[in-house]
């Protein structure tokens, strides 16, 4: 009987024991090669980076390529920069993230500790990280010859306080997108622009359209996009909210849309949707239903950029959407001005505390910045080098029309700390007021309040407030 | 303490058979409990905490979408518990005397949806009811109906998300009571049949009373799964129309993944797991008092 017992005692010991070398067993293996590594200097030492990003432009030039996908400029630049590079031997770790993703992806990674080197994507939503001192300046890699090839306008855009923290890559002007077939069939000739320029109309014609195509449009198809399930394309939803002249931030960085013109803004949504003017249910259609929804030729107006606009076109002639007569118009504005935003898009280098990491990473960020073949990428959004825009100006006539917008450019974040977190703020106020628990101004007057509140609480731990 | 030490020797296979899976418990469970309930107390950035001690507790009791999102999760459990033990019990006791093949069947046809992953059942609930290009609203629009969004109408959003989620879920509990209520000894049926009792009285005074061990599994698991909803309220109304459809969880995940309030979201954690606690215990006590 104790025979048995100190055995089985014996087999549950080695049991344990047997685990526990297990677990050990790996780190000790990873040290030794680790100790491995350092020793064979001689070559050049190893330095693997992570680059995240979502998507951008397929391809490396182009979406024609064959195999074109959103990481293949990166993997492409990657290549390009190890064989060229003589410090280290350096290996590029591509990922695409989902855009409603990347705040989930990085604040996990960050609260982790380990943040990918260099993040690629739509400065606006990444300005948070500078605020909460996540990103390291890129002074030190811009250049004089850099900085005179790329607009003062676009540097404003990725400085905060008095460091640069994005590397400008290209640009993506919002605009409105029209299905100029649509407006023919209701007899809207007269207000279809030019196919490579950007239409600009009056709210007064704006009103006009929405009611002509209201009336002669086949059931199911609707004239205006309109959606709030989440914080995806709000960009457009603020815009919207400047329409009758609002400025939407003061200067010390405060939300000050509920005034007389805010409040006009919104009850003009809310009366648009309420009239029919728009598609059902805006507040659980998310921007992608919308975006779904013209391309299958149920909306006669929608939103688009570039990308997305040159992804539609595309998806047309490779017969994966119904063909039809695509054009740009500006957001229309009580002024007559339009309005006009745009997304500067660039690559940002996290802090991630190895120094000679940081620093390959800064040496590549700058490389698919500044390499004359890897900048003409940014035709697939505008180039913000004016050379490259140069170059394809005539292959591109549509760089000249949006050049042409860009003295009417809002700054729609203000760089105020807290950004991301008050994109989450904005939608519910909609929702209720599309469903109508509240009213236009009511809505407006908390968006303002709970928005203020989010700015300030971010202001209270910004590293560039608190300088 | 010979005693003592004779009890000790006398267990320690058992406590060295026990100890991989006990030293999991406390690396996975425990310590991340502890580890929850400390970062409730601070405030997290990703690159320093600092301690301020309730304040996360009373920024939570100042928003009124936390108490929302209490209030709607306990609707949830409430309603979802109840429908899914009702509607099982009525399935399992119409079908577990019949021919075996017809019950493989129905247990089958009930349990696909549970074995289909709630992000695919939301994401076909999610195309069949949006308001602007869905299923449900095109057929209304065909037929001259006006359109309803059922998911966009707060009196509607909370029923709407019910239905799905009990109907992924109801699979499994018909399959605990038909093999509970299979396992049911005859000749109880035989003698009520006997004495002449009803259907109807053989499932409310035999059948129900003897599977009371199984209902009270059910309702403890579908306690706990319903407290975590998340992934429908996610895919199907992201939280809305404003806040209408938050639940605890999901408020906890846009705290800790979406705002960055790590701190926030632990409180509201650890406040899930004291209800959960005090939901589970009076439950779990009754289910050691049968054993």
């Amino acid at each position: 009987m104790l025979k048995k017992r100190v055995f089985s005692a014996a087999a549950a010991l080695v049991l344990v024991m047997s685990m526990l070398a297990g677990c050990s067993g790996g780190s000790q293996k990873d040290a030794e090669s680790s100790g491995g590594g350092d020793a064979s200097s001689g070559k050049k030492d190893k330095v693997e980076l992570s680059l995240w990003l979502t998507p951008q432009w397929k391809g490396v030039m182009d979406a024609s390529e064959q195999n074109a996908d959103y990481d293949s400029f990166f993997k492409y630049a990657a290549d390009k920069f190890s064989k060229q590079y003589d410090k280290y031997d350096v290996k590029v770790n591509v990922q695409v993230i989902a855009g409603d993703q990347r705040d989930e992806m990085l604040n996990v990674n960050l609260n982790g500790g380990t943040p990918p080197d260099i993040f690629f994507e739509s400065v606006f939503a990444m300005g948070d990280y500078v605020h909460r001192g996540a990103l390291e300046p890129l002074d030190d890699i811009v250049d004089d010859a850099a900085k005179k090839d790329i607009d003062q306008k676009y540097w404003d855009n990725v400085t905060f306080g008095n460091n640069v923290y994005f590397y400008p890559f290209a640009h993506n002007p919002g605009t409105l997108a029209y299905n100029a077939d649509m407006f023919k069939a209701a007899g809207l000739d007269s207000y279809i622009g030019d196919a490579n320029a950007i239409q600009t109309w009056t709210i007064d014609d704006y009103d006009k359209i929405l009611k002509a195509l209201k009336e002669k449009l086949p059931k199911g198809s609707y004239p205006m996009g309109l959606y709030a399930l989440n914080n995806q394309g709000d960009t457009w939803n603020l815009a919207y909210l400047r329409m009758f002249g609002n400025k939407f931030f003061d200067d010390q960085g405060n939300i000050t849309v509920d005034d007389e013109n805010g409040v006009k803004a919104a009850e003009w949504l809310k009366k648009i949707y309420s009239e029919g003017y728009t598609n059902p249910g805006a507040e659980s259609v998310s921007s992608n239903d919308a975006n779904a929804m013209f391309q299958n030729q149920q909306l006669a107006i929608s939103f688009t950029n570039p990308v997305l606009f040159n992804n539609s076109k595309a998806d047309m002639e490779a017969g994966k959407a119904p063909k039809f007569d695509i054009r740009l118009a500006n957001i229309p504005s009580a002024s007559g001005n339009p309005l006009s935003f745009t997304y500067v898009v660039g690559a940002c280098v996290f802090k991630t505390g190895d120094e000679v990491k940081t620093q390959v990473a800064k040496d590549f960020v700058k490389f698919f910045s500044t390499d004359p073949e890897l900048v003409k990428a940014s035709k697939n959004s505008i180039p913000v080098r004016s050379s490259v825009a140069a170059e394809f100006k005539d292959q591109y006539p549509l760089f000249a029309a949006y050049d042409a917008n860009a003295s009417n450019l809002f700054n729609f974040t203000g760089n105020v700390p807290g950004y991301s977190e008050l994109r989450q703020v904005l939608y519910p106020e909609l929702q209720a007021m599309y469903i109508g628990e509240k009213t236009p101004a009511q809505a407006i007057k908390d968006y303002q309040t709970k928005g203020n509140a989010v700015i300030q609480k971010a202001k209270e731990s910004s590293i560039i407030f608190k300088k | 303490m010979k005693l003592r030490n004779y009890h000790w020797k006398e267990n320690v296979t058992g406590y060295l058979f026990i100890l991989p899976q006990f030293l999991m418990f406390l690396i996975f469970i425990v310590y991340p409990i502890i580890e929850g309930i400390r970062l409730s107390l601070y405030k997290v950035q990703f690159n320093q905490e600092s301690f301020v001690g309730f304040d996360n507790y009373v920024t939570l009791f100042h928003d009124p979408v936390f108490f929302k999102s209490i209030y709607n999760t306990v609707i949830f459990v409430v309603f979802i518990v109840l429908l899914t033990v009702a509607f099982a019990i009525f399935v399992a006791s119409s079908v577990f005397d019949k021919n075996a093949k017809y019950v493989s069947f129905i247990r089958g046809s009930y349990y696909i949806p549970v074995m289909v992953s709630m992000v695919v059942m939301s994401m076909v609930w999610g195309f069949l009811l949006n308001p602007a290009n869905g299923l449900i609203s095109y057929a209304a629009r065909e037929m001259d109906f006006s359109i309803v969004n059922l998911l966009g109408n707060k009196h509607t959003v909370l029923p709407v998300i019910i239905f799905v989620t009990f109907a992924t879920n109801v699979g499994q509990a018909i399959i605990l009571y038909i093999a509970a209520m299979i396992g049911v000894p005859k000749d109880l049926f035989e003698a009520a049949e006997v004495d002449g009792a009803s259907r109807v009285r053989i499932i409310f005074q035999i059948l129900i009373p003897l599977v009371k061990p199984t209902t009270i599994y059910i309702t403890i698991i579908n306690i706990i799964a319903v407290l975590k909803i998340f992934v429908v309220i996610q895919l199907l109304t992201g939280g809305g129309p404003n806040n209408a459809s938050v639940t605890m969880m999901y408020y906890l995940y846009n705290n800790a993944f979406k705002y960055n309030q790590l701190g926030v979201a632990s409180a509201v954690g650890v406040i899930m797991f004291l209800i959960t606690m005090l939901l589970s215990i009076p439950q779990l006590r009754a289910m050691f008092k049968e054993k």
